[in-house]
């Protein structure tokens, strides 16, 4: 629904969602991050927002906000802009671990996990973070399709490499 | 204030009675299975529609719906269990009377299902609490879940339903093994349980 897409750096984050809202933008949808890791020429996050302008009934206009910053560097909270940015930053915090400055959602306890269950370790959502299951799940079978099953008719594919997917010398053997 | 009652058991007179009282108490269990759906995804749709006319497992004698898990003997896990919803299955699976069972519904309780990787996905659950009956499928018809009582029924009507029995059922136990919790239960609803979530 995106009509427009804005580029902005990362310490103009919170002005540009400021004036994203003073150009109509005022409903909130949807904050959330990209893993860009990957990325040789910037590495890091892609921190992106969704905005909406519902004031003209029949003609919805969206404009998507993106920027990027480097792991371990935090990006300005929007809760001061946005009180509805609340969850999705503490949902972008423990999925990315990424961190938002001056976040306040009223409760007066900093940035905390959201969805998450107690004790739950590392950042899902990172293409770093290990599906450890595959490791440490016995599983019957092929975890993936020409595995599991020794053929001349079924010769081996090629081993999933996704992010994720732990190498076969990972976990505990 | 809280009252320390012991969990309703079958009691002595089932433990010791002579066969045709057996078949008559395991006749009148298997027949009056009130049910208590634990829909947590899609499966629990299909759950809905067996408990509707067209396929109306009313006539099998589960009766929808127990008003909650104490007045329940059958526990229907339908859907994906996660790792946050783990504990709320073992309270609630806890607070049911024995005798109980459990029909595991769709793949995702099974095994984890589509989402087996997952970081947050349960890996079936049979690893929180004991499964009588595993009902396969993405979601199964609910064709597969009246088979899937009518095992379950096959199941209740062979059974001794006495406390060694049914300890005896458990893999890895026996009778003189760990008796710390009553029944065939591993472990004591207070120790799974947490506290009173408070509002932000």
């Amino acid at each position: 629904m995106a009509d427009e897409t804005r580029v902005v750096q990362a310490g103009e984050w919170r002005a540009a969602l400021l004036a994203a809202r003073d150009d109509g933008y005022r409903f909130f949808d949807w904050l959330s991050a990209v893993d860009r890791t990957d990325d040789d020429a910037a590495p890091g996050f892609d921190v992106t927002a969704h905005l909406l302008d519902v004031s003209t009934p029949g003609a919805l206009r969206g404009v998507l906000l993106v920027t990027r910053v480097a792991d371990g560097q935090p990006v300005e909270s929007v809760t001061g802009v946005y009180a509805g940015a609340a969850w999705h930053e503490r949902e972008t915090h423990e999925m990315f671990g990424i961190d938002f400055a001056g976040f306040d959602d009223g409760s007066g306890l900093a940035i905390r996990p959201l969805l998450l269950p107690d004790g739950f370790e590392g950042t899902p959502l990172r293409k770093s973070f290990q599906l450890a299951a595959r490791a440490s799940k016995p599983w019957p079978g092929g975890k993936e399709p020409g595995e599991g099953h020794e053929s001349a008719k079924s010769p081996g594919r090629r081993r999933v490499a996704a992010p994720g997917v732990p190498p076969a010398d990972w976990g505990p053997r | 204030m809280s009252v320390d009652l012991p969990m309703p058991r079958v009691g002595p007179v089932a433990e010791h009675a002579p066969k045709p009282i057996r078949v008559v108490l395991n006749w009148g269990r298997r027949y009056s299975l009130w049910v208590f759906n634990f829909g947590l995804a899609c499966c629990a749709i299909e759950f809905i529609a067996t408990s509707m006319g067209r396929h109306d497992f009313i006539r099998l004698g589960v009766i929808p719906f127990a008003p909650g898990p104490r007045q329940a003997d059958l526990m229907v896990v339908s859907g994906t269990v996660t790792d946050k919803m783990a504990p709320a299955i073992r309270r609630l699976y806890d607070q049911m009377p024995e005798p109980k069972y459990v029909i595991s519904f769709g793949a995702c309780s099974n095994t984890g299902g589509p989402y087996w990787d997952s970081y947050s996905v349960t890996k079936g659950v049979d690893q929180l609490i004991p499964v009588d009956v595993y009902v396969p499928g993405c979601p199964p018809r609910p064709e597969a879940l009246l088979q899937g009582i009518i095992r379950l029924q096959e199941k209740i009507a062979a059974e001794r339903v006495s406390g060694a029995a049914i300890g005896a059922r458990q893999p890895g136990r026996t009778r003189d093994l760990d008796q710390r919790y009553a029944g065939h239960r591993t472990a004591a609803a207070a120790e799974v349980t947490r506290g009173l979530v408070t509002k932000p």
